[in-house]
């Protein structure tokens, strides 16, 4: 019976399959300029003359002596920085040396940032919106790394990256239609707020379900080097998602498979109230890079210069050599998980307000600033007052408009409205016309 | 044995020694107990379809070469379509993926690691980045880690974003249902998991001629889809196919034969199932039935089904899946809401037990045609 034989085929790991095992063995070594390694000479090396290993599973010698590898969590991978928390460059050959108009950039976006989550985060608390995240404490990491990339390089995020689309100059208008759910919302009101996506920015829009864009920025990145881009894909994720089982699937496809991607890990010590130690128990999420193969660093996320620095080589390589990097960015959560949280419930004012004050990216920055002359007490303050006065506008703007036509609840579940959905669609438009007055359809779009 | 015993009347008993002596004292299998030795038959007759004209040259293939030949034109026409997932590179389990490598590079047709999370959310990046992906998960079975990334990204990337991105050239495959001897792991239907999901497509041939269209369909669709192949039917299942790509649209259910008593409803295998049992009710009972091919679970043809089901005023579905949730659920609920002063009969589904699929018992669990019959006499009777 020919389904007797398909299953043997299938069931019978000895047969028709061993000829293909020995096909498939990759030979150890150094990865060079990295090409996918060439079938069939592993045949050639097999020797029983000498006393090495042949294991086709790893690449090592072997000892006679009994020894477990103790993980190694109190000396862990070194944080590199260029600023100490003064803003003074600690080692001069480390400053990217950038110029003014950039580093003010950096400075502006930062602020900018959070002069917006100052205002959309009281928003929330008066009812105007439903729902919105911080960034604070975290716009080095965001900033850094964006402004080493390409403007087109396709970013993957998670949720706390507004400060990347800030960088690449989103309008504040965009920001708050998003938030808002209004008629200008990009999104279509489909999605609760700061699930921001830009095309023309090249930024895929936030999804809820944690770090299930990490193995998609692979594939991303992978069509990118099939396609001769010569871009580079990166991947934000917490410290927290990186326990997701996604993470491990796209580390692991993306040394497979040599794609050129950079993942960006925002390690920032809570994964809403669970704390680092409840998390992993390793070396952090850096020290896991070499079990996959990824070449990895971890760097100070609240100094602007070092995250830049680290993600400009990375991006570098990553595209010249068609290999993934792993950068992990050491950083805090200034702020509440959400407006869903109070964190006094499971951390200290002090602890929180040691890194607001001690150690917060755009503190630094702006020292670095101050100690260059490119900044000073009074463009802070005329800079404080009109940043403060181009969100409110776009605030108040955002507030006034209408919410998207009801009709938009139907479309793009497919590319074209399916038969039954466009009856259901019909069915709700006739309900409205006879119990219309229970719905607030006054502030949607006729 | 049985060699022994003829030899054995030729030359003296005498002469039997040792293991052939006891070899010799052993009886042959009696009728009854031999038969319950052999493994059971398939509990359907492939129905091949007459040869199509109107696309070209056919050859004969079966099922796995009809999709070979799918993804063979599929990554001829299109430069950015990439064929990825467990063992595929060597040819695949079954041998769905023969010779693509070659053909095409190891860049374009590739093993991925084993992890069905990371193959179908590896594959909705690349369709993000706008090349085609068509994704293998080795048995359906094991779709299940790659949940999250169907249902909760595939299925609403483009909703979500309002439009701006995608995955729509997004095409998993997968074998399905059941083999004789699969048991729990490699015999499952799981289409009634992905039915309730708007946002992705759920195709399922019947033969090698609808395969390769709709899975050129699927490919081509601006939707992430998801094609179950019946891996019975993957060398059973012989017929001529055209060696040239062709498009058989989604969604569209298709009429086999017309009838006029009854309407039979099943996809996949269980279509030919059906088929037989239509001609035995012809044979026996002297009812016209008039079988349908679902071809597409969601969005699935309703019209074409409560078309039917006005005519003829009775309907039976039938699937190996689990009676409970399953999709005939689905369409028997619509056909009597949308059909109820035509209906003749409740609506019989004959599907398979609320246990997971076993092994030893797979003859007893399926819902073959004696149980399709007997449902379609009691409804006839009603």
């Amino acid at each position: 019976m020919a389904v007797v034989v398909a299953a043997a085929r299938f069931w019978g790991p000895s047969r028709g399959l061993g000829q293909a095992a020995l096909l498939a063995l990759r030979r150890p070594g150094a990865r060079g300029l990295a090409r996918s390694h060439p079938h069939r000479q592993q045949q050639q090396q097999f020797s029983s003359l000498e006393d090495k290993p042949q294991f086709p599973g790893a690449s090592a010698e072997f000892i006679d002596k009994l020894e477990f590898i103790q993980p190694n969590v109190i000396s862990g991978i070194p944080i590199y920085r260029v600023m100490d928390r003064q803003g003074q460059i600690i080692n001069p050959s480390e400053d990217p040396q950038l110029p003014q108009e950039q580093v003010l950039k950096f400075y502006k976006s930062m602020t900018l940032l959070n002069t917006m989550d100052r205002i959309l985060y009281e928003s929330q608390r008066q009812g105007r919106i439903s729902f919105y995240m911080t960034n604070y404490g975290e716009e080095g990491t965001h900033v850094g790394s964006a402004a080493a990339l390409d403007n087109t390089d396709l970013v993957f995020g998670q949720y706390r990256e507004a400060g990347v689309l800030m960088y690449r100059d989103y309008p504040l208008e965009l920001f708050m239609a998003q938030c808002y759910g209004n008629v200008s919302d990009p999104g279509k009101g489909r999605q609760m707020p700061v699930h921001y996506g830009c095309k023309e920015r090249h930024f895929v829009t936030i999804s809820s379900p944690l770090a299930t864009q990490i193995p998609q920025a692979v594939g991303a990145a992978y069509a990118a080097k099939r396609a001769n881009a010569n871009r580079v894909v990166i991947c934000y994720f917490g410290e927290g998602a990186a326990s997701e089982g996604d993470a491990h699937a796209g580390f692991n496809f993306a040394a497979t498979l040599e794609c050129p991607i950079i993942f960006f890990c925002r390690n920032n010590g809570y994964a809403i109230s669970t704390p680092t130690s409840e998390q992993y128990r390793g070396d952090g999420i850096a020290a896991r890079g070499p079990g996959y193969g990824l070449i990895s660093i971890r760097v100070d996320g609240n100094d602007v210069f070092a995250v830049y620095n680290a993600t400009k080589e990375a991006r570098r390589r990553a595209v010249a050599e068609n290999q993934p990097f792993l950068i992990e960015a050491m950083t805090y959560r200034i702020g509440h998980h959400s407006t869903s949280d109070d964190s006094s419930a499971y951390r200290s004012v002090d602890e929180v307000n040691y890194w607001d004050k001690q150690d917060h990216p755009i503190s630094r920055l702006r020292r670095y600033l101050l100690g260059r002359g490119w900044w000073d007490d009074e463009q802070e303050k005329a800079w404080r007052k009109q940043s403060r006065k181009r969100v409110m506008e776009a605030f108040e703007q955002a507030e006034r408009k209408l919410k998207p036509n009801p009709n938009l609840l139907f479309s793009d579940v497919y590319q074209e409205m399916p038969v039954q959905l466009r009856k259901q669609q019909e069915s709700l438009s006739r309900h409205l016309q006879t119990y219309g007055e229970h719905y607030p359809l006054d502030h949607f779009e006729k | 044995m049985l060699r022994l015993r003829a030899a054995g009347a030729e030359r003296p008993w005498r002469r039997l020694r040792g293991a052939a002596l006891a070899r010799g004292l052993l009886q042959p299998a009696a009728a009854g107990h031999g038969a319950a030795q052999r493994r059971q038959v398939a509990h359907f007759t492939f129905q091949p379809d007459p040869e199509p004209q109107k696309y070209g040259q056919t050859q004969k293939m079966n099922l796995f070469q009809s999709i070979t030949s799918a993804l063979d034109n599929s990554l001829a026409k299109d430069p950015t379509a990439v064929i990825f997932g467990e063992d595929v590179a060597f040819g695949g389990v079954f041998r769905c993926t023969v010779g693509l490598r070659d053909k095409y590079g190891k860049d374009r047709v590739f093993n991925t690691p084993l992890c069905e999370q990371g193959i179908v959310g590896f594959g909705i990046g690349i369709a993000v980045a706008g090349a085609t992906a068509i994704a293998e998960i080795q048995f359906a079975d094991y779709i299940f880690p790659a949940f999250d990334q169907i249902v909760n990204e595939a299925a609403k990337y483009r909703y979500r974003s309002g439009d701006l991105f995608n995955c729509g050239s997004l095409t998993i495959r997968s074998p399905w249902g059941c083999v004789g001897h699969g048991a729990l792991y490699h015999s499952q239907s799981p289409e009634a998991f992905f039915a309730h999901c708007p946002g992705i497509k759920v195709v399922i041939p019947r033969s090698p001629f609808q395969a390769k269209g709709l899975l050129l369909s699927c490919i081509e669709d601006k939707n992430p889809c998801i094609f179950f192949e019946p891996k019975i039917l993957y060398r059973a299942a012989v017929e001529q196919v055209p060696i040239e790509p062709y498009n058989i649209p989604l969604s569209q259910a298709e009429v086999l034969q017309e009838g006029s008593d009854v309407t039979l409803v099943a996809w996949g295998t269980q279509v030919h199932v059906i088929r037989e049992v239509a001609s035995m009710a012809k044979e026996k009972l002297g009812v016209s039935c008039e079988v349908i091919d679902l071809r597409t679970i969601i969005p699935w043809d309703v019209d074409t089904v409560c078309k039917s089901v006005i005519k003829t005023g009775r309907l039976l579905i039938s699937h190996e899946a689990p009676l409970t949730g399953g999709f005939a659920s689905e369409i028997s609920s619509t056909v009597q809401e949308e059909c109820f002063l035509n209906l003749e009969a409740p609506i019989s589904r004959v599907c398979g037990y609320d246990t997971p699929f076993p092994h030893i018992f797979e003859p007893f669990y399926i819902p073959d045609k004696w149980k399709c019959y007997d449902a379609l006499r009691k409804m006839i009777n009603y």
